[in-house]
Protein backbone atom coordinates (compact mmCIF):
# COMPACT_ATOMS: atom_id res chain seq x y z
CA UNK A 1 0.00 0.00 0.00
CA UNK A 2 1.32 3.16 -0.59
CA UNK A 3 2.26 5.48 2.04
CA UNK A 4 0.38 8.78 1.66
CA UNK A 5 3.26 11.67 2.23
CA UNK A 6 2.50 14.68 4.09
CA UNK A 7 3.05 17.84 2.26
CA UNK A 8 1.40 21.06 3.53
CA UNK A 9 0.42 23.92 1.50
CA UNK A 10 2.97 26.95 0.92
CA UNK A 11 0.56 29.27 3.28
CA UNK A 12 0.18 27.09 5.48
CA UNK A 13 3.51 25.80 5.73
CA UNK A 14 4.73 29.69 5.83
CA UNK A 15 1.80 30.12 8.55
CA UNK A 16 2.86 27.14 10.82
CA UNK A 17 6.93 27.94 10.43
CA UNK A 18 5.85 31.81 11.25
CA UNK A 19 4.00 30.35 14.39
CA UNK A 20 6.94 28.05 15.52
CA UNK A 21 8.76 31.30 15.13
CA UNK A 22 6.76 33.41 17.52
CA UNK A 23 6.90 30.47 19.98
CA UNK A 24 10.44 30.67 19.82
CA UNK A 25 10.53 34.26 20.74
CA UNK A 26 7.99 33.83 23.55
CA UNK A 27 9.90 31.37 25.10
CA UNK A 28 12.36 32.45 28.08
CA UNK A 29 15.25 33.52 27.43
CA UNK A 30 16.90 31.41 30.28
CA UNK A 31 15.92 28.31 28.24
CA UNK A 32 16.32 28.90 24.64
CA UNK A 33 20.13 30.49 25.51
CA UNK A 34 20.80 26.56 26.34
CA UNK A 35 20.32 26.13 22.66
CA UNK A 36 22.82 29.17 21.89
CA UNK A 37 25.20 27.58 24.50
CA UNK A 38 25.32 24.29 23.05
CA UNK A 39 25.79 25.24 19.73
CA UNK A 40 29.12 26.69 20.98
CA UNK A 41 30.17 23.83 23.11
CA UNK A 42 29.62 21.95 20.21
CA UNK A 43 31.44 23.82 17.69
CA UNK A 44 33.84 25.53 19.91
CA UNK A 45 36.76 23.95 18.49
CA UNK A 46 35.97 25.08 14.83
CA UNK A 47 35.11 28.36 16.30
CA UNK A 48 38.66 29.70 17.13
CA UNK A 49 40.32 28.58 14.24
CA UNK A 50 42.33 31.32 12.67
CA UNK A 51 42.36 33.51 15.90
CA UNK A 52 45.67 33.61 16.05
CA UNK A 53 46.18 34.09 12.41
CA UNK A 54 43.39 37.40 12.54
CA UNK A 55 45.08 38.92 15.36
CA UNK A 56 48.05 38.79 13.45
CA UNK A 57 46.72 39.81 10.71
CA UNK A 58 45.32 42.77 12.45
CA UNK A 59 48.56 43.37 14.14
CA UNK A 60 50.81 44.02 10.60
CA UNK A 61 48.34 46.04 8.98
CA UNK A 62 48.75 48.41 12.31
CA UNK A 63 51.92 51.06 11.54
CA UNK A 64 52.12 50.98 16.05
CA UNK A 65 53.49 47.52 14.69
CA UNK A 66 55.45 48.20 11.91
CA UNK A 67 59.49 48.67 12.91
CA UNK A 68 62.66 48.78 11.65
CA UNK A 69 64.17 45.74 10.53
CA UNK A 70 67.67 46.39 13.05
CA UNK A 71 64.69 46.56 15.72
CA UNK A 72 63.12 43.41 13.99
CA UNK A 73 66.49 41.60 14.27
CA UNK A 74 66.93 42.92 17.89
CA UNK A 75 63.36 41.99 19.00
CA UNK A 76 63.14 38.42 17.08
CA UNK A 77 66.63 37.37 19.41
CA UNK A 78 65.32 38.58 22.52
CA UNK A 79 62.34 36.71 22.01
CA UNK A 80 64.04 33.22 20.86
CA UNK A 81 65.79 33.58 24.35
CA UNK A 82 62.20 34.45 26.00
CA UNK A 83 60.80 31.57 24.39
CA UNK A 84 62.68 28.79 25.92
CA UNK A 85 62.02 30.31 29.27
CA UNK A 86 58.16 30.87 28.72
CA UNK A 87 57.50 27.36 27.59
CA UNK A 88 58.86 26.47 30.72
CA UNK A 89 57.21 28.46 32.50
CA UNK A 90 53.99 28.20 30.51
CA UNK A 91 53.65 24.37 31.59
CA UNK A 92 53.94 25.38 35.49
CA UNK A 93 51.23 27.75 35.04
CA UNK A 94 48.93 24.90 33.31
CA UNK A 95 49.70 23.05 36.24
CA UNK A 96 48.79 25.26 38.43
CA UNK A 97 45.81 26.57 36.86
CA UNK A 98 44.33 22.91 36.42
CA UNK A 99 44.45 23.06 40.29
CA UNK A 100 42.67 26.45 40.68
CA UNK A 101 39.79 25.58 37.85
CA UNK A 102 38.52 22.44 39.58
CA UNK A 103 38.85 23.99 42.96
CA UNK A 104 39.08 27.59 43.08
CA UNK A 105 40.71 29.14 46.27
CA UNK A 106 38.27 30.42 48.35
CA UNK A 107 39.53 32.93 50.18
CA UNK A 108 40.46 34.69 46.35
CA UNK A 109 36.90 33.54 44.85
CA UNK A 110 38.31 33.49 41.62
CA UNK A 111 37.20 31.17 38.67
CA UNK A 112 39.86 31.14 36.30
CA UNK A 113 38.37 30.67 32.77
CA UNK A 114 39.36 30.47 28.50
CA UNK A 115 37.81 32.43 26.26
CA UNK A 116 36.30 30.35 23.59
CA UNK A 117 34.62 33.01 21.25
CA UNK A 118 34.79 36.64 21.09
CA UNK A 119 31.95 38.74 19.63
CA UNK A 120 31.95 41.91 19.25
CA UNK A 121 31.82 43.20 22.56
CA UNK A 122 31.20 40.38 24.26
CA UNK A 123 32.44 37.11 24.59
CA UNK A 124 32.12 33.17 25.80
CA UNK A 125 34.04 31.86 28.71
CA UNK A 126 34.29 27.85 29.53
CA UNK A 127 32.76 28.06 32.89
CA UNK A 128 29.25 28.08 33.70
CA UNK A 129 26.98 27.60 36.89
CA UNK A 130 28.55 24.47 37.54
CA UNK A 131 31.29 26.42 39.07
CA UNK A 132 28.97 28.82 40.47
CA UNK A 133 28.92 31.71 37.99
CA UNK A 134 25.75 33.75 38.19
CA UNK A 135 24.46 36.76 35.99
CA UNK A 136 26.08 40.19 37.10
CA UNK A 137 28.96 38.91 38.57
CA UNK A 138 32.33 40.64 38.09
CA UNK A 139 34.62 39.07 34.88
CA UNK A 140 38.63 40.31 35.06
CA UNK A 141 41.32 40.27 32.61
CA UNK A 142 44.34 41.93 32.87
CA UNK A 143 44.32 42.43 36.40
CA UNK A 144 41.28 45.07 35.76
CA UNK A 145 37.64 44.39 35.52
CA UNK A 146 36.49 44.24 31.76
CA UNK A 147 32.92 43.30 32.21
CA UNK A 148 30.18 41.01 33.62
CA UNK A 149 28.33 37.88 33.15
CA UNK A 150 25.55 38.04 31.13
CA UNK A 151 24.02 34.80 30.89
CA UNK A 152 25.35 31.54 32.56
CA UNK A 153 24.63 28.04 31.84
CA UNK A 154 25.96 24.90 33.04
CA UNK A 155 29.43 24.51 31.31
CA UNK A 156 30.00 27.78 29.66
CA UNK A 157 28.80 31.63 29.89
CA UNK A 158 28.58 35.12 27.90
CA UNK A 159 29.93 38.22 29.43
CA UNK A 160 29.01 41.54 28.18
CA UNK A 161 32.50 43.66 27.90
CA UNK A 162 32.20 47.17 29.90
CA UNK A 163 32.23 48.91 26.13
CA UNK A 164 28.97 47.03 25.34
CA UNK A 165 26.12 49.13 25.54
CA UNK A 166 24.87 46.75 27.43
CA UNK A 167 26.89 46.53 30.18
CA UNK A 168 26.09 49.08 33.01
CA UNK A 169 28.34 49.28 36.22
CA UNK A 170 28.79 51.76 38.93
CA UNK A 171 31.76 53.28 39.51
CA UNK A 172 34.03 55.36 41.90
CA UNK A 173 36.39 58.12 39.92
CA UNK A 174 39.53 58.72 41.61
CA UNK A 175 40.84 62.33 42.25
CA UNK A 176 43.92 62.60 44.08
CA UNK A 177 44.08 66.03 43.67
CA UNK A 178 40.78 66.57 46.26
CA UNK A 179 42.23 63.19 47.86
CA UNK A 180 38.12 62.03 46.58
CA UNK A 181 36.43 59.73 45.03
CA UNK A 182 33.49 60.41 43.12
CA UNK A 183 30.27 58.18 42.01
CA UNK A 184 28.41 57.61 39.04
CA UNK A 185 27.50 54.84 36.27
CA UNK A 186 29.40 53.59 33.10
CA UNK A 187 28.11 52.38 30.28
CA UNK A 188 30.01 51.16 26.92
CA UNK A 189 29.60 53.05 24.01
CA UNK A 190 29.64 50.10 21.25
CA UNK A 191 33.06 51.53 19.78
CA UNK A 192 36.12 50.02 21.82
CA UNK A 193 35.14 52.96 24.56
CA UNK A 194 32.63 53.63 28.05
CA UNK A 195 30.83 56.81 29.03
CA UNK A 196 29.99 57.94 32.62
CA UNK A 197 26.73 59.31 33.15
CA UNK A 198 25.66 61.99 34.69
CA UNK A 199 28.38 63.26 36.32
CA UNK A 200 27.18 66.85 37.70
CA UNK A 201 29.93 69.35 36.74
CA UNK A 202 30.35 70.78 40.05
CA UNK A 203 32.65 67.65 40.77
CA UNK A 204 36.23 68.70 39.60
CA UNK A 205 37.11 65.66 37.31
CA UNK A 206 39.88 65.98 34.74
CA UNK A 207 41.27 63.55 31.75
CA UNK A 208 43.32 60.70 33.29
CA UNK A 209 42.18 60.27 36.43
CA UNK A 210 41.41 56.30 37.36
CA UNK A 211 37.90 54.83 37.30
CA UNK A 212 37.42 51.86 39.43
CA UNK A 213 34.45 49.50 39.77
CA UNK A 214 32.60 50.42 43.08
CA UNK A 215 32.01 47.66 45.33
CA UNK A 216 28.73 45.88 45.35
CA UNK A 217 26.78 43.39 47.74
CA UNK A 218 27.60 40.22 46.69
CA UNK A 219 29.43 40.51 43.80
CA UNK A 220 33.04 42.77 44.25
CA UNK A 221 34.14 43.41 48.07
CA UNK A 222 36.74 46.09 47.19
CA UNK A 223 37.21 48.58 43.92
CA UNK A 224 38.80 46.97 40.84
CA UNK A 225 40.76 49.26 38.03
CA UNK A 226 38.14 49.91 35.33
CA UNK A 227 40.17 52.71 32.91
CA UNK A 228 41.17 55.65 33.01
CA UNK A 229 39.51 58.92 31.77
CA UNK A 230 40.87 59.74 27.96
CA UNK A 231 38.39 62.70 28.00
CA UNK A 232 36.33 64.71 29.96
CA UNK A 233 34.30 67.73 28.08
CA UNK A 234 31.35 69.41 28.88
CA UNK A 235 27.99 67.54 27.65
CA UNK A 236 27.29 69.57 24.90
CA UNK A 237 23.59 68.82 25.07
CA UNK A 238 23.51 69.61 28.67
CA UNK A 239 25.77 71.88 29.56
CA UNK A 240 25.83 71.09 33.47
CA UNK A 241 26.91 68.00 33.00
CA UNK A 242 30.27 66.30 32.17
CA UNK A 243 30.62 63.84 29.22
CA UNK A 244 33.60 61.34 30.24
CA UNK A 245 34.84 59.14 28.05
CA UNK A 246 36.73 55.79 29.58
CA UNK A 247 39.32 53.81 28.07
CA UNK A 248 39.76 50.75 29.58
CA UNK A 249 42.50 49.06 30.97
CA UNK A 250 43.15 46.27 28.87
CA UNK A 251 43.39 45.14 25.43
CA UNK A 252 40.76 42.79 24.06
CA UNK A 253 42.41 41.04 21.73
CA UNK A 254 45.57 40.56 24.03
CA UNK A 255 43.33 38.48 26.69
CA UNK A 256 42.51 34.62 25.91
CA UNK A 257 42.19 33.83 30.32
CA UNK A 258 40.23 35.79 32.41
CA UNK A 259 39.33 35.39 36.32
CA UNK A 260 35.48 35.39 37.54
CA UNK A 261 35.20 37.18 40.79
CA UNK A 262 32.55 34.73 42.57
CA UNK A 263 32.13 35.78 46.33
CA UNK A 264 31.45 32.83 48.99
CA UNK A 265 28.33 32.54 50.49
CA UNK A 266 29.39 33.28 53.63
CA UNK A 267 31.13 36.43 52.27
CA UNK A 268 28.29 37.97 50.93
CA UNK B 1 16.76 19.98 -3.52
CA UNK B 2 19.30 17.68 -1.63
CA UNK B 3 18.58 17.80 1.94
CA UNK B 4 20.97 16.44 3.96
CA UNK B 5 23.82 18.41 1.64
CA UNK B 6 21.88 21.56 2.49
CA UNK B 7 22.20 20.65 6.50
CA UNK B 8 25.79 20.19 6.02
CA UNK B 9 26.20 23.34 4.39
CA UNK B 10 23.92 25.02 6.92
CA UNK B 11 25.96 24.08 9.58
CA UNK B 12 29.59 24.95 8.11
CA UNK B 13 28.55 28.31 7.07
CA UNK B 14 27.10 28.86 10.90
CA UNK B 15 29.92 28.06 12.11
CA UNK B 16 31.81 29.81 9.76
CA UNK B 17 30.03 33.16 10.35
CA UNK B 18 30.55 33.26 13.67
CA UNK B 19 34.49 31.51 13.90
CA UNK B 20 37.42 33.85 14.46
CA UNK B 21 38.43 32.92 11.00
CA UNK B 22 35.93 35.53 9.64
CA UNK B 23 37.75 38.00 12.06
CA UNK B 24 40.50 38.17 8.69
CA UNK B 25 37.73 39.93 6.96
CA UNK B 26 36.45 42.34 9.42
CA UNK B 27 36.67 46.16 8.96
CA UNK B 28 37.29 48.96 11.50
CA UNK B 29 36.68 49.09 14.72
CA UNK B 30 33.44 48.10 14.96
CA UNK B 31 34.59 44.52 13.41
CA UNK B 32 32.25 44.89 10.14
CA UNK B 33 31.71 41.22 8.82
CA UNK B 34 29.78 40.23 5.81
CA UNK B 35 26.72 38.01 6.31
CA UNK B 36 27.05 34.70 4.69
CA UNK B 37 23.88 33.88 5.72
CA UNK B 38 22.29 36.80 4.60
CA UNK B 39 23.99 35.95 1.05
CA UNK B 40 22.95 32.52 0.75
CA UNK B 41 19.17 33.21 1.57
CA UNK B 42 18.93 35.61 -1.21
CA UNK B 43 20.64 32.66 -3.56
CA UNK B 44 18.39 30.48 -2.54
CA UNK B 45 15.49 32.83 -2.78
CA UNK B 46 16.43 33.65 -6.30
CA UNK B 47 16.68 30.10 -7.24
CA UNK B 48 14.67 27.53 -5.61
CA UNK B 49 10.85 27.32 -6.23
CA UNK B 50 8.84 29.16 -3.80
CA UNK B 51 7.96 25.94 -1.49
CA UNK B 52 11.70 25.74 -1.17
CA UNK B 53 12.83 28.88 -0.52
CA UNK B 54 10.10 29.08 2.57
CA UNK B 55 11.94 25.97 4.25
CA UNK B 56 14.95 27.18 3.04
CA UNK B 57 14.20 30.60 4.76
CA UNK B 58 13.32 29.60 7.89
CA UNK B 59 16.51 27.22 8.34
CA UNK B 60 18.93 30.00 7.50
CA UNK B 61 17.02 32.23 9.86
CA UNK B 62 17.41 29.37 12.51
CA UNK B 63 21.02 29.10 11.95
CA UNK B 64 21.37 32.63 12.11
CA UNK B 65 19.76 32.39 15.83
CA UNK B 66 22.02 29.73 16.49
CA UNK B 67 25.06 31.61 15.84
CA UNK B 68 23.59 34.63 17.82
CA UNK B 69 22.55 34.78 21.84
CA UNK B 70 18.64 34.59 21.12
CA UNK B 71 16.70 32.24 19.51
CA UNK B 72 13.80 33.63 17.17
CA UNK B 73 14.23 36.96 15.65
CA UNK B 74 15.90 36.30 12.91
CA UNK B 75 14.11 32.82 12.29
CA UNK B 76 10.93 35.01 11.77
CA UNK B 77 12.62 37.67 9.79
CA UNK B 78 14.60 35.42 7.57
CA UNK B 79 11.39 33.28 7.13
CA UNK B 80 9.63 35.92 6.14
CA UNK B 81 11.96 37.89 4.13
CA UNK B 82 12.89 35.08 2.16
CA UNK B 83 9.68 33.79 1.53
CA UNK B 84 8.95 37.88 0.16
CA UNK B 85 11.69 37.81 -2.25
CA UNK B 86 10.55 34.28 -3.55
CA UNK B 87 7.61 35.91 -4.17
CA UNK B 88 9.18 39.47 -5.72
CA UNK B 89 11.67 37.41 -7.87
CA UNK B 90 7.77 36.38 -10.32
CA UNK B 91 7.67 40.15 -10.79
CA UNK B 92 11.43 41.03 -11.26
CA UNK B 93 13.65 38.11 -12.18
CA UNK B 94 16.69 39.45 -10.14
CA UNK B 95 18.56 37.87 -12.98
CA UNK B 96 21.98 39.98 -13.41
CA UNK B 97 24.59 40.03 -9.99
CA UNK B 98 23.82 43.53 -9.81
CA UNK B 99 20.42 42.94 -9.30
CA UNK B 100 21.20 40.14 -6.75
CA UNK B 101 23.52 42.27 -5.04
CA UNK B 102 21.06 45.20 -4.74
CA UNK B 103 18.68 42.19 -3.73
CA UNK B 104 21.45 41.36 -0.66
CA UNK B 105 21.53 44.82 0.44
CA UNK B 106 18.04 45.48 0.70
CA UNK B 107 17.13 42.15 2.58
CA UNK B 108 20.07 42.52 4.71
CA UNK B 109 18.53 45.91 6.16
CA UNK B 110 15.10 44.10 6.32
CA UNK B 111 16.12 41.61 7.90
CA UNK B 112 18.31 43.30 10.83
CA UNK B 113 15.79 45.75 11.33
CA UNK B 114 12.65 43.02 11.75
CA UNK B 115 15.06 41.06 14.00
CA UNK B 116 16.17 44.19 16.06
CA UNK B 117 12.42 44.86 16.91
CA UNK B 118 12.02 41.29 17.46
CA UNK B 119 15.36 40.76 19.53
CA UNK B 120 13.75 44.33 21.59
CA UNK B 121 10.44 42.16 22.81
CA UNK B 122 12.41 39.02 23.74
CA UNK B 123 15.56 40.15 24.77
CA UNK B 124 16.05 44.24 24.78
CA UNK B 125 19.54 43.91 26.91
CA UNK B 126 20.73 41.95 23.32
CA UNK B 127 20.05 45.10 21.52
CA UNK B 128 23.42 47.02 20.37
CA UNK B 129 23.47 47.00 16.97
CA UNK B 130 23.16 50.72 15.35
CA UNK B 131 21.89 51.64 12.11
CA UNK B 132 25.22 52.02 10.61
CA UNK B 133 26.03 48.96 11.46
CA UNK B 134 23.35 47.41 10.22
CA UNK B 135 23.86 49.53 7.06
CA UNK B 136 27.35 48.63 6.69
CA UNK B 137 27.20 44.90 6.90
CA UNK B 138 24.26 44.77 4.52
CA UNK B 139 26.78 46.76 2.03
CA UNK B 140 29.68 44.43 2.98
CA UNK B 141 27.63 41.53 2.04
CA UNK B 142 26.21 43.13 -1.07
CA UNK B 143 29.62 43.76 -2.48
CA UNK B 144 31.06 40.30 -1.57
CA UNK B 145 28.30 38.84 -3.27
CA UNK B 146 30.54 40.05 -6.67
CA UNK B 147 32.95 37.68 -5.35
CA UNK B 148 31.43 34.63 -4.00
CA UNK B 149 28.56 34.12 -6.30
CA UNK B 150 30.32 31.80 -8.67
CA UNK B 151 31.26 29.59 -5.67
CA UNK B 152 28.09 29.67 -3.96
CA UNK B 153 26.25 29.00 -7.78
CA UNK B 154 28.14 25.70 -7.39
CA UNK B 155 27.53 24.91 -4.14
CA UNK B 156 24.26 25.52 -5.29
CA UNK B 157 23.71 23.25 -7.94
CA UNK B 158 25.86 20.66 -5.89
CA UNK B 159 22.55 20.67 -3.78
CA UNK B 160 20.47 20.41 -6.79
CA UNK B 161 19.71 24.15 -7.01
CA UNK B 162 18.95 26.85 -9.56
CA UNK B 163 19.34 24.30 -13.00
CA UNK B 164 15.91 25.29 -14.39
CA UNK B 165 15.22 28.04 -12.18
CA UNK B 166 15.43 30.74 -14.94
CA UNK B 167 14.97 28.05 -17.62
CA UNK B 168 10.94 26.15 -18.67
CA UNK B 169 9.53 24.94 -15.17
CA UNK B 170 10.71 24.02 -12.20
CA UNK B 171 8.98 21.57 -10.42
CA UNK B 172 5.02 20.31 -10.28
CA UNK B 173 4.49 21.85 -6.43
CA UNK B 174 1.38 23.80 -5.88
Amino acid sequence: MARSRFKPSKLTLLVGLVLMGFILLLIPQDITSKLNFAFIDIFGFFLNIGSSAAYQQNSQNDPLFSVSRQEYNKLQAAYENLQEKVSEQEKQIEQLSRVRMTEPDPAAGLVLAKIVNRRQNEFIINRGSADGLVKGQYVLGDNAVIGCIEQASADISSVKLITSSACKLHVKISAPDVNSYFNGTIQGDDKNRAKILNVPKKYKIKDGYYVYAAPKTGFLLSPRIIGKISKCVVDETRPLLWDITVKPAYEFDDITDVAVIVIKQELK
Amino acid sequence: MKWWRFTFVVILVAVLQVSAAMNVLSLTNLRIKPDVLLILLVYFAVYCDVYDAVIISFALGFAADMTGMVLGPHFISYGIIGTAIAHIRKLILLKTTRQQAAAVFITGIAVAIIALVLTQIKAPQMTKTGLFEITAVAAYSAILWFLVKWPVTKIGKWLGVGAHRFGLKTDGRV
